[in-house]
């Protein structure tokens, strides 16, 4: 009787360890998004006091002048901008442990099916507050991957370049943040 | 010496001969379609043209990874053009990858305005979706693609509501945008159109699984027609699947030879030369040909409306 006992003691105690594990894991996770939403409402708000308005138009030189403009002020916007302003540690490594458990859930066969048939990039050398590489052809980020990771305002996107997650400001063409190995290879 | 004078004759001869060629042919009334297509614009260039020309119908040109602003393009545009001098197609949708490396005001004119100069001085209208080589950027903001400065979008001709999707970005705020504007569309025949293909036999790319897990669905539950996507250079068409129509044309500019594995998907491919499609809807059939660089008829046929 008493060694029974003793059995289901052990159990609920390990059971009460893993749930609290759970509940202490789910609230880091929270508040890894917590700060990476904090994050980029700074990035957009200190950006936006030197907006340049892109309007649609016919003429390609125009185009190319509004670019610039806009990628001159938010390059002004933060001058001291580097590696890991947006990217935390402890947002990256929430951001690398969903891109984790993306890639080897149910649906990771896919993903990584979709990475593999991706356009080969040459060797990249990404820049925090530069522009996107030019002439890079996009690697399509896969979508289920996309419904696993903190929604964006409209300005920004998730690229993949080689095995980095990068975040991309697509009205200014440029790095905002990024990180390095967070892509396992496919 | 000897030979001048039976050559001068002959000249003249040949002189007169055009003359009255060209007077008749000014004089006698065309037998213009509902459209303004004279039979004499379809039978003096001897075009083999496949689709009906019918009253009030829909038409359209498809081109697909078109700018690359070499020979290639040009030369499919110039036969576009013979061809919308024909049919009168007054738009044409872009699979994507409409402007290949760099993105400079050069690159516009050499690789989209130049090359389609003289469809876009006819008045036809592109509308473009994005592919991994475009900028997405400067792109949604150029007036002639027809994006309204966004990266997906839809728009109506007719009895046809068309869906210009961005496949490199399939986020969850573009679904939902779909999920809503499918179940809003009042169009007879829906029509998607972007880059990546959800089923494709070329060895190059591939289709892309998990872009089809998540909007095959909404096509299907809100009766989507036709697909066309690009992405892979050659010309495909896809056996229909779940009673959707689908075409792969990634090859208006840039070309894969010899691309082509096992046929599992596709009934027809041809990965050759250059091509571009003209696809007309009438009432319940959707009608296409898909044409060469050449000028050869490569694929055409009548498609009934499955979905009700």
């Amino acid at each position: 009787m008493k060694l029974q006992a003793c059995r289901s003691w052990l159990s609920l105690s390990l059971f009460s360890i893993f749930l609290f594990s759970c509940v202490i894991a789910q609230e880091g996770d929270k508040d890894a998004v917590k700060e990476f939403q904090d994050r980029i409402d700074n990035y957009l708000s200190a950006k936006k006091k030197k907006d340049v308005v892109q309007k649609p138009t016919d003429s390609p030189d125009k185009l190319a002048q509004q670019k610039q403009q806009t990628a001159e002020k938010s390059q002004q916007a933060r001058p001291e901008a580097q590696r890991g302003d947006i990217f935390t540690p402890v947002v990256s490594a929430y951001f690398k442990k969903q891109i984790k458990s993306t890639m080897h859930g149910p649906e990771g066969s896919r993903v990584r099916a979709s990475l593999r048939h991706a356009e080969p990039l040459p060797n990249v050398q990404l820049k925090v507050n530069a522009k996107y590489p030019k002439n890079l052809p996009l690697q399509s980020t896969p979508p289920t991957l996309l419904k696993n990771l903190p929604p964006l305002p409209r300005e920004l996107q998730y690229r993949i370049v080689g095995s980095a997650l990068v975040l991309y400001d697509m009205s200014a063409g440029l790095v905002v943040d990024f990180i390095p190995g967070a892509v396992p290879a496919a | 010496m000897k030979q001048e004078k039976p050559m001068k004759y002959r000249n003249v001869v040949l002189l007169i001969a055009a003359m009255a060629f060209a007077i008749t042919a000014h004089l006698r009334p065309a037998q213009a379609d509902p459209k303004g297509v004279t039979p004499q614009a379809a039978s003096a260039s001897k075009l083999d043209i496949r689709i009906p020309l019918q009253d009030k119908s829909v038409r359209f040109a498809v081109i697909g990874d078109s700018g690359t602003g070499d020979r290639a393009q040009y030369e499919v545009a110039q036969r576009m053009e013979a061809y919308r001098q024909a049919t009168k197609f007054d738009f044409v949708i872009m699979l994507g990858d409409n402007i290949y490396g760099s993105h400079s005001p050069k690159d516009f004119v050499k690789k989209f305005e130049q090359p389609y100069k003289p469809l876009l001085d006819a008045g036809v209208k592109f509308y473009a979706s994005l592919g991994n080589h475009d900028d997405p950027d400067d792109e949604r903001l150029y007036k002639p693609f027809n994006m309204g400065g966004e990266r997906y979008y839809a728009f109506r001709k007719g009895e046809a509501a068309f869906f210009a999707l961005d496949s490199n970005y399939m986020d969850p705020r573009q679904l939902s945008w779909l999920d809503q504007n499918l179940k809003d569309s009042q169009g007879t025949w829906k029509i998607c159109f972007f880059h990546h293909p959800l089923y494709n036999d070329g060895r190059h790319h591939g289709p892309d699984a998990d872009l089809r897990s998540q909007v095959l669905p909404l096509f299907q539950r809100y009766g989507v027609n036709a697909v066309f996507s690009g992405h892979e250079h050659v010309y495909q068409r896809i056996k229909p699947e779940n009673n959707i129509y689908y075409f792969v044309l990634g090859n208006s500019g840039k070309l894969m030879t010899h691309d082509f594995g096992e046929a599992r998907e596709r009934l027809k491919g041809f990965d050759s030369y250059q091509s571009f499609m003209l696809v007309e809807i009438a009432g319940d059939k959707l009608y296409f040909q898909t044409i060469s660089r050449g000028g050869e008829t490569i694929d055409s046929g009548e498609l009934p409306r499955i979905h009700p």
